[in-house]
């Protein structure tokens, strides 16, 4: 190796190290039970932020110095399996793509990581709350610099959980944990999409390795080395994980559901990285959705209807955290059209705009009446407010209809909850029935104790 | 007329009472219930209220309960909590003793069994952590705890070594076979069953068993009987209890959406379709549009809709054919109604106080909208009934469910008194404690059982809460009234000869507690000047517009109605320019109000994003270094503030009103104004030539509640245009005439300035300095250092209690540093507003400067001198003072007791919604309220208020207003009086006043408060401060 691979080395190993040794310090202790302070607990997660940004930062000074486009940092097979050409492969790269994608993500976690410092004092569940921000903090840098699809996924997966775990942040009330849980049912589905891509992928190229897939030339340049039908079918499942993930149409449902956590982790999960982590995963894909005309205009058509129904979805909304999720999810349909359109560029530009302006506006959400109350006496008037028949005329047709549509958040969750899970139920609870039917038969007594049970306090007692 | 068969789901059809008797009884019983709901309005305009307003009527302890069952709320802190004060001498058991003796006045002697009397046994009770577990988990610590092998932690060795010995002694002394079955049983049980063998711990584990054992047959023997809880009789409560089925969650869900948007205050870009025309139709309309898709419970409900929204709707007959369609009995109705209204009665409340207390928002809406909302309540209930018919019970049909739940209830006996092992392991932990043998509880009689197991029932959980509480009380109080007894006795020693000298100047404050220490330390830092204070609005109840707001908004207590607008105005050489900034205002807000809006749209969205990027830089800033980052923007702003202003104060026009020409008041109103302050602080004559009004407010970002923290005589609004309004009328030399008429003069000389407090960041900004003559400009100078020197020291007295300042600063680092807290966007605690606000005294400033009360009290000014016969300024004093303070305490009391029940839990996750409230999250009911960051702080304890003046005085106010006698009569608040000139205290027990002998006879002395306070975060007792002398009045 020469001196120069060895730097680049030595530099994204700590980019990679650092996040992890910063969720095993905060991991261990709680394990432990020994609480941290609040000042070492943030102040650990600043330096993780900084000891990530500044290496990287180095590696993109020598890549432009260097002209080189594409560094990859090998970690080995850790696991091999060569009967059933298996191996799970560590394999990270730093390119066009996830250099851009990791900055962003280290300065919205460290700026977000500094306003939570104070934002959370006094909290109980700080020393929580932080190691739940380290989990998703390594989740984005594995995912951001992954190159093989298992890299990923462990990434995407750490993402995930910790979206679910801050959502259910105040765990002691009764909705965050149960949005929190449909959030998790929705993560999984994508997740399990994710997989079967994986393993599709494996059985195609025998490697997961997104080079592998690309014939020649780094991001966005390469082209699929598989072919259109196989791109489709791999092209299908990596959507269906991105529109989990991102929140895409029909899967909206879930998105002002996660808006129950601390302010500070909605902005960071929902105006930012989380949401866009989907639109990312398309972006680092593109050649394969370039290889199927159909795939394309799949997710063109998806982003498209997507961002049209956030953006009617957010116009509804009265209250401001709902509306800033539904526009947050506008933008992200808009990014996933581009990236449909193989504006490349355009659409990474728009992903780091996108996630600094929203997490602004979600920072300062609950400052709202303030700055309209601002803006009324700049203005010297009460803010344009139309009622709805002063406006009728410049309504679509149908505008009864589409706000509905909006207060229905799309109808999205309640066609989820009719068509996909009651027949589920359903079968479920008609398969109980039979059981018990027979058991009581067998038994010639009703065989449920469980029927007579007291309910547990917590189901009867008031809802907070 | 409805059609019947559209009154119910399942088509059936339901003859509907016609009566109009029944409508009338609905709408009373609706009048009710809408006592229960909230009395918070619109957030931007927070007004402190009593929690529990609705039941002022009862006495205080009789509310908390009754008050905690309506709500699903705690009454008093927790057990533990009181323990932990216990514990740490934060009450003292004296304390217990006296609130105990007082209480149980002459059944304390009443003997409990063979233990002793009612007193020693509650006494106990009071003073152990009585653990109660249900069964289940009795069941496991019995088996697998150390239960019934080692003594409680509490209980002290030698008391143990006592006791096991005792149990040994009559154990060994029996003959086998004489000795009593529970010695037999448990020797034969246990492995080794030759007693005179046994080690400490075998004989430990014998006292502990047979103490059980005895307690157990005890108990089972009496079988004293448990008061019954009435079963709750509402459909959706039993449904829940029987099968957990969540009938209100299911309703709520859609009714919070669409109340957000029916109450909207212009948030949403699209506003709700049909909204003129009221609740009902709106929500008929948009509900009965085709091509939807509904949740399986809705089906049905659209043809419902649709009748109502081409129909003629009467909300009172559609709630009457729901309640008929529920098979609500007529008793029930009353009871039906209030849980329906209470189950979103964050939303109802919002509702019932924009349709009838606020008609200045931009969407108001009409009235009989709360009606409107039930009846779309009860018709949605009875659909979500019906789905849960279906699904458990196989009928839609609400009658039937009805029956079927009722035979169900019956059929599933609930439990409701505790079980014998859950009595006797409370008797098994007070016998440990209290040193009561097997011995001496086997030989109980069955009758003993009986008293000793229902004494122990009566002194329940909430009754201990309530002594436990008045002991938290009397412990403050007690030290309250010992410091001031004691520091008045200083001061009139000190003042012997009453010089009738004039102070160097004088500063006016609002009575707020948080200017307690500012004015402490303007005494400290100038010995020579003098304070007094009014309620914050300065008597000039006005609305006002300033020359960069956009609207008239009132700045005067919540309870008056003002009839006066006053508007700063630019100066009349600065119009052009003015206009010209105005101009530049608009324009900048323009694009600034496109930017923000646009941005969550598509196409705008897209731009904004795209150059998104740059946002990150103001954001960093912003967050990295507040208060930078805050100057900065503040510099830029100067180049488009409004310039040199004035008040608009002089009516011309005869009627005042919003014109241009009935702007402001006439020269009669303001000479009644000034005269009324003036004669309110007490300060007729012996003016300095510099009197100084501080109006205060405060500033905080990303926060909802800002309205809260500002003054609460101005209705959450910012205080200094009425001070700057008050100077300006008490300086206009007409005025001065005619109130030297009413024999108050004011000499030339004497010159009055307006000044604004930000208590947020300790800055102060004084108004129309322009207009000072030149003489007195050398003075002004000097009262502005000092002021300056007092922001500092505030600062720091400040910051002592933010755990995220260091300790170590100096006053001029802490004024740095809450300026910062102001800036900061990250910021939960801009400032900790009222919290720890325990006292209210009223007289003269005289009996009270020097004494260290650590922010805690309303100082309110009053000198029984200037008053008259009839008490006619104490009067006004207190109409204003008692209910604002107490409105203030009681809501701090009861956020403080239960944070998620009255208070609106965690900032944390809040969202603004409709631009009216908050909600947790993003869906939840509106949450009236403190949040858990405001009042982390605060002692709940209710308002002592100290009057210096007579009982037959008191008398007299009481019995002439009602509001007053409801919370000083109810124990509200708590009163005692007092004599400065002897310092001789009573206190108000029960509508007598009885003589306070204060238990202490010196209180600590320091140089300076900050000798006092330096170093400790916690609450401070009260202190006598050396530094401030100055020759009394």
């Amino acid at each position: 190796m020469t001196p120069l691979e060895i730097t680049f080395h030595i530099l994204g190993t700590a980019v990679i190290a650092s996040p992890i040794a910063l969720l095993c310090i905060l991991g261990l202790s709680s394990l432990a039970g020994y609480k941290l302070g609040e000042s070492v607990t943030s102040r650990l997660t600043q330096a993780s932020v900084w000891l990530t940004s500044l290496p990287t930062v180095g590696i993109v000074v020598l890549m432009l110095a260097t002209g080189i486009r594409y560094v990859p940092i090998e970690l080995g097979n850790w696991v091999s399996i060569p009967e059933q050409h298996f191996h799970f492969h560590l394999k990270f790269a730093f390119d066009r793509l996830s250099i851009p994608f990791l900055l962003l993500s280290c300065t919205l976690c460290g700026v977000v990581g500094e306003f939570t410092r104070r934002y959370l004092h006094r909290e109980e569940g700080y020393q929580r709350f932080f190691l739940f921000y380290a989990v998703f903090f390594c989740g984005m840098v594995l995912s951001s610099l992954a190159s093989t699809i298992e890299t990923l996924f462990v990434g995407w997966e750490m993402v995930g959980l910790s979206s679910a775990l801050l959502v259910a942040y105040f765990h002691n009330r009764i909705n965050p944990v149960r949005q929190a849980e449909r959030i998790w049912s929705i993560y999984r589905l994508s997740d399990a999409a994710l997989l079967v891509a994986a393993i599709t992928m494996h059985h195609m190229t025998g490697e997961g390795d997104f080079g592998g897939l690309m014939s020649s030339g780094v991001w966005p340049e390469g082209s699929a080395a598989i072919d259109s039908s196989q791109a489709l079918f791999v092209g299908v499942l990596i959507l269906i994980a991105a529109a989990g993930k991102s929140a895409l149409f029909p899967l909206s449902g879930w998105l002002p559901r996660a808006m129950e956590g601390p302010t500070p982790s909605s902005a960071i999960f929902y105006g930012a990285l989380s949401v866009h982590l989907g639109a990312y995963l398309l972006l680092r894909l593109s050649p394969i959705i370039a290889a199927s005309l159909t795939l394309q205009i799949m997710v063109i058509s998806l982003g498209a209807v997507s961002a049209v129904c956030g953006a009617i979805m957010s116009r509804v909304q009265s209250d401001i955290k709902v509306s800033l999720a539904y526009a947050s999810l506008t933008q992200v349909g808009v990014i996933v059209v581009e990236v449909g359109m193989g504006l490349h560029y355009l659409a990474l530009i728009h992903i780091v705009g996108h996630a600094c302006l929203r997490t602004m506006q979600l920072l300062r959400a609950p400052t709202l009446l303030r700055d309209v109350n601002d803006l009324e006496n700049k203005i010297g008037a009460r803010l344009p407010n139309e009622t709805w028949s002063d406006a009728g005329h410049r309504r679509p047709k149908f505008g009864r209809w589409w706000y509905r549509f909006g207060f229905e958040r799309g109808f999205m969750d309640v066609t989820l909850d009719t068509y996909v899970v009651r027949p589920f139920v359903c079968v479920a609870s008609f398969c109980d029935r039979i059981e018990r039917t027979i058991t009581d038969k067998i038994s010639s007594e009703s065989s449920r104790e469980s029927d007579n049970a007291e309910l547990h306090p917590e189901k009867i007692n008031r809802v907070a | 007329m409805q059609i019947a068969n559209a009154s119910s789901p399942d088509e059936k059809t339901v003859k509907p009472i016609e009566d109009d008797r029944d409508l009338a009884a609905i709408s009373e019983a609706i009048e009710h219930a809408k006592h229960y709901l909230p009395a918070q309005g619109p957030i931007s305009i927070f007004v402190h209220h009593n929690t529990l307003h609705s039941f002022e009527h009862l006495p205080f302890d009789q509310a908390v309960i009754e008050g905690g069952k309506r709500y699903g709320c705690e009454p008093y802190l927790s057990e533990d909590r009181y323990r932990q004060e216990l514990r740490c001498n934060r009450i003292s058991v004296d304390d217990l003793r006296q609130i105990l003796m007082d209480d149980l006045a002459d059944d304390a002697d009443q003997l409990v069994a063979s233990f002793g009397t009612r007193y020693t046994l509650r006494l106990a009770m009071l003073q152990m952590n009585l653990h109660t577990a249900p069964e289940a988990e009795l069941q496991w610590l019995l088996r697998e705890s150390d239960l019934l092998k080692r003594f409680r932690g509490e209980v002290s060795d030698s008391r143990r070594e006592r006791f096991v010995a005792a149990t040994r002694t009559w154990v060994l002394r029996q003959r086998e076979s004489e000795s009593p079955n529970i010695v037999r049983e448990i020797v034969q049980n246990s492995g080794n069953k030759k007693v005179q063998s046994w080690n400490d711990d075998a004989w430990e584990a014998f006292t502990l068993k047979a103490l059980w054992r005895s307690c157990y047959d005890g108990v089972k023997a009496a079988n004293a009987p448990y008061p019954t809880e009435v079963p709750s009789r509402s459909l959706e409560q039993l449904l829940r209890r029987l099968d957990g089925i969540q009938i209100h969650e299911t309703v709520n869900e859609v009714l919070i959406r669409f109340c957000g948007g029916f109450l909207d205050q212009g948030f949403a870009e699209w506003s709700l379709p049909d909204r003129e025309l009221g609740f009902a139709k709106s929500f008929a309309n948009l509900f009965s549009s085709r091509f939807s898709i509904v949740p399986i419970w809705m089906k049905g409900l659209g043809s419902e809709m649709e009748t109502i929204a081409k129909e003629n709707f009467d909300p009172i007959r559609s709630i009457n054919e729901s309640l008929a369609a529920m098979g609500v009995k007529p008793e029930d109705i009353q009871e039906t109604l209030t849980e329906s209204l209470l189950a979103l009665r964050g939303w109802a409340g919002m509702i019932w106080q924009t349709e009838s207390n606020s008609p200045h928002l931009p969407n108001p809406i009409p009235t009989g909208t709360l009606n409107e909302y039930l009846a779309i309540r009860l018709i949605l209930q009875r659909y979500a009934i019906a789905d849960a018919g279906r699904l458990h019970f196989g009928t839609r049909d609400l009658t039937k469910i009805r029956e079927q739940v009722e035979l169900k209830s019956h059929r599933r006996n609930h439990r409701t008194s505790p079980s014998i092992n859950e009595r006797t392991y409370t008797i098994f932990q007070l016998a440990q404690a209290g040193g009561w043998t097997p011995e001496q509880l086997v030989s109980m009689s069955v009758e003993q059982w009986t008293c000793l197991v229902r004494e122990i029932e009566m002194f329940d959980s909430l009754d201990r809460r309530r002594i436990l509480h008045a002991a938290y009380e009397l412990h403050y109080q007690a030290s309250a009234l010992d410091a001031i007894a004691i520091h008045s006795a200083r001061r009139q020693k000190q003042s012997q000869q009453p010089a009738a000298t004039c102070p160097t100047f004088l500063a006016i404050f609002c009575i707020d507690d948080r200017e307690e220490s500012f004015r402490r330390h303007l005494e400290e830092v100038e010995p020579e000047c003098q304070t007094a204070s009014a309620a914050g609005f300065f008597a000039v109840a006005m609305y006002y517009q300033g020359a960069d707001h956009a609207h008239f908004r009132p700045l005067c207590p919540a309870i008056v109605k003002p009839q006066h607008y006053v508007r700063e105005e630019p100066t009349f050489s600065t119009v052009t320019e003015s206009k010209k900034r105005a101009e530049h205002r608009r324009r900048i807000g323009f694009v600034t109000h496109q930017v923000h809006a646009n941005s969550r749209t598509m196409t705008g969205g897209w731009i904004t994003s795209v150059f998104g990027a740059l946002a990150t830089f103001p954001m960093v800033a912003r967050i990295m270094a507040p208060r930078l980052t805050s100057r900065i923007r503040e510099s830029l702003g100067t180049f488009v503030k409004p310039p040199a202003t004035e008040l608009h104060l002089e009516r011309t026009a005869p009627q005042p009103g919003r014109e241009p020409d009935s702007l402001g008041y006439s020269v009669d109103e303001m000479a009644s104004i000034v005269e009324r302050i003036l004669q309110d602080i007490g300060r007729v004559d012996n003016f300095p030539p510099i009197v100084v009004f501080f109006g205060h407010g405060s500033g905080s970002l990303n926060n909802p509640h800002e309205s809260a923290y500002n003054c609460g005589a101005c209705s959450g609004g910012r205080g200094g245009p009425n001070a700057r309004a008050f100077s300006n009328m008490a300086n206009d030399p007409r005025v001065r005439r005619l109130v030297a008429k009413r024999g108050i003069e004011i000499p030339e000389d004497v010159r009055f300035v307006g000044a604004f407090h930000n208590t947020c960041n300790d800055d102060v900004e004084y108004y129309d300095l322009d207009l000072l003559p030149r003489t007195h400009r050398e003075l002004f100078r000097q009262i502005e250092a000092s002021v300056n020197e007092t922001r500092c020291r505030n600062a720091h007295e400040r910051s002592r209690r933010f755990n995220s300042a260091p300790l170590s600063m100096t006053p001029a680092e802490s004024l740095q540093h809450v300026e910062q807290r102001a800036e900061d966007l990250s910021q939960a605690r801009p400032e900790y507003n009222h919290a720890t606000n325990a006292l209210v005294t009223v007289g003269r400033r005289d009996w009270t400067r020097g004494l260290f009360m650590d922010r805690r009290v309303f100082l309110t000014q009053y000198d029984p001198a200037v008053d008259d016969d009839n008490v006619t300024v104490l009067t006004r004093i207190l109409q204003a003072a008692i209910p604002v303070c107490a409105g203030i305490n009681l809501e701090y009391y009861f956020s403080t007791v239960d944070v998620e029940g009255y208070g609106c839990g965690s900032k944390l996750p809040h969202n603004v919604a409709s631009m009216i409230g908050v909600m947790t999250g993003a869906a939840s009911d509106l949450r009236p309220g403190l949040s858990q960051q405001m009042v982390e702080i605060h002692e709940p304890m209710r308002m002592l208020f100290v009057i210096e003046t007579t009982p037959e005085k008191l008398d007299m106010i009481i019995a002439q207003n009602e509001s007053i006698a409801r919370l000083i009569q109810g124990n509200w608040v708590q009163i005692a009086l007092i004599d400065p000139q002897t310092s001789t205290i009573l206190r108000y027990v029960q509508g007598s006043y009885q003589p306070y002998v204060p238990s202490e006879t010196e209180i600590p002395t320091a140089n300076s408060s900050v000798d006092w306070y330096r170093g400790i975060r916690d609450h401070l007792g009260f202190a006598s401060i050396n530094n401030t002398e100055t020759a009394g009045r």
